[in-house]
């Protein structure tokens, strides 16, 4: 018996698998918002969401919407692509952002070229809705 | 007083294969052949070893080891996810077992089909360690080494005025060590120009900025020092040897700096164990997944000033004869990619003067390092005791 040859599946997109943690950030940015966490007991922010206060070991945390600015802390261009999804867009700046807030974003930053560049240029968040589940981020020049 | 461990452990046997481009053998093949090899210029038989540090996640378990090498009694079996990091910090666990009498001699061992089977970026993000990158980062379009630690390395250009002629000087430096080894996948000369001219991967790393996919295995014997010094070889003790994990350790983007690897926790508990610091150093085996990582350790591990990575690697300074000689078997740029075991193993060559070619003049005393995941890391400082 003979099995012809399957075509190769198009590439799929990497996509986030939120945890029990992380869900409220994710469903944050499907409506438009960055939700970040805070311990309830210290008020500390922390990204990416994980269980317990590192400064205060306490276990209780909400989520609260943060402001979309930051400025450039770094960022990398991507040329090779590692995932064949991404090939389309290569080359692509990746920019990681220090938020208002006190966290990090990394995310695409659109609409610029890398030559222009500068630590501490200011940036704003946008949203790219990728599925009715999932929305990413990515930056613009602010 | 001296640490409790300073030279309580040698480095008492060593072995690699081939290192290639294409291999059918499998991982645990490779990984077993350098074992072997190891054992048997430690002057033991396998039947000697109570102790086995399988690179983790990869070829063999413990498991295998015993059934393959007819293990009597092993009194120790450990994982060290520390990715890059885990063959040197290894040894420091491996050191604290021969050192109480948990074991008389541990094998710490990797195996890889890098090349030929599964390559290395695909399989990362099924660590746990990436568990952070899987969710946050690859969905944006981030998920290999070369992509998550570029954006350090732009940054120090940026902070510092390091330039691709720093890194290419890394990357032309070890090419040039790879050609005197000769068990080497990469091994016609490279100029400086065809690095600038490789390629671009993810800004700023170029194709011959970045390590190799490679097949082949490696395996070192660590073993109590007074015993090893009636083993065949010249004694090799280690001085000092520390791990150290950096803040946000799953995720580069969370880090308040990102030039803060592990080393920086690490260097300072593992000169102090060694009682020796830089000056002290005849050869270096520095961990060099890429150019930039090579040029950043130096600058933490205290050869230069943070900012001084750039201009301190050039001139000749860390080729053969210069003032600090670094990866002088070609390392993973050149060599071969078995997550810097290999680098144990040179240093140990060059202590024992048995590094051919490449063999740093009366060397004493070295240094080797591991750097891994998302920024781990691990050094070890070894002497000629014979």
């Amino acid at each position: 018996m003979t099995t012809a040859p399957q075509p190769a599946p198009p590439p799929e997109r990497p996509m986030p698998a939120p945890t029990r943690e992380s869900q409220p950030y994710w469903d944050g940015l499907r409506e438009g918002r960055l939700m970040l966490q805070h311990c309830a007991s210290c008020g500390k922010v922390r990204h990416y969401p994980r269980p317990v206060c590192p400064h205060c070991f306490s276990m209780e945390s909400e989520f609260k919407p943060a402001s979309l600015t930051g400025k450039l802390h770094t960022w990398t261009v991507c040329h090779h692509p590692f995932n064949f999804f991404f090939k389309a867009q290569a080359p692509y700046i990746v920019a990681l952002v220090d938020m208002e807030a006190g966290v990090r974003i990394n995310a695409p930053l659109r609409g610029v070229e890398a030559s222009q560049l500068k630590i501490g240029q200011p940036v704003k968040l946008q949203f790219e809705p990728v599925t009715k589940d999932v929305t990413l981020p990515y930056f613009a020049i602010a | 007083m001296a640490h409790a461990l300073r030279e309580k452990a040698a480095v008492s046997g060593i072995g690699e294969t081939a290192y290639t481009r294409g291999t059918t053998k499998s991982g645990l093949a490779l990984q077993l052949e350098a074992s072997l090899k190891a054992i048997a210029d430690a002057g033991l038989s396998p039947r000697d070893i109570d102790g086995v540090v399988p690179y983790f996640p990869g070829a063999g378990i413990a498991e295998d080891f015993i059934a393959n090498l007819g293990l009597p009694d092993l009194t120790l079996s450990l994982f060290v996810p520390m990715g890059g990091a885990t063959c040197v910090a290894a040894m420091q666990s491996a050191a604290m077992a021969v050192a109480t009498g948990v074991c008389r001699n541990v094998l710490i061992s990797v195996g890889r089909t890098g090349y030929s089977g599964a390559r290395v970026s695909t399989r990362l993000q099924q660590f746990p360690q990436f568990a952070l990158a899987a969710e946050f980062e690859a969905p944006i379009g981030m998920f290999a080494p070369a992509q998550l630690y570029a954006q350090g390395a732009r940054r120090h250009m940026e902070l510092y005025g390091t330039t691709a002629r720093h890194f290419a000087e890394v990357a032309v430096t070890t090419r040039r060590h790879a050609i005197l080894n000769g068990n080497v996948v990469m091994n016609k000369p490279l100029t400086v120009e065809e690095h600038h001219a490789s390629r671009m991967i993810s800004d700023p790393f170029r194709l011959f900025d970045c390590s190799l996919e490679s097949d082949g295995g490696a395996a070192i014997v660590i073993s109590a020092a007074d015993r090893a010094r009636d083993l065949k070889k010249p004694l090799v003790t280690i001085m000092g040897v520390a791990e150290g994990h950096p803040e946000s350790p799953a995720s580069i983007a969370q880090r308040p700096d990102l030039l803060d690897f592990g080393l920086v926790k690490a260097a300072s508990r593992g000169y102090d164990m060694a009682g020796a610091g830089p000056k002290d150093i005849d050869v270096a085996e520095i961990y060099d997944c890429f150019t930039f990582t090579v040029l950043r350790q130096l600058e933490i591990l205290g050869f230069c000033k943070t900012g001084e990575g750039g201009p301190f690697v050039m001139d000749g300074r860390i080729g053969l004869g210069g003032e600090l000689p670094i990866n002088t078997h070609g390392g993973l740029l050149s060599q071969g990619h078995v997550v810097g075991l290999n680098h144990v193993i040179e240093l140990t060559r060059q202590l024992r003067r048995e590094a051919g070619k490449a063999q740093v003049k009366d060397a004493e005393v070295g240094l080797v390092t591991g750097y891994g995941d998302m920024g781990d890391g691990s050094l070890a400082i070894l002497r000629r005791a014979a």
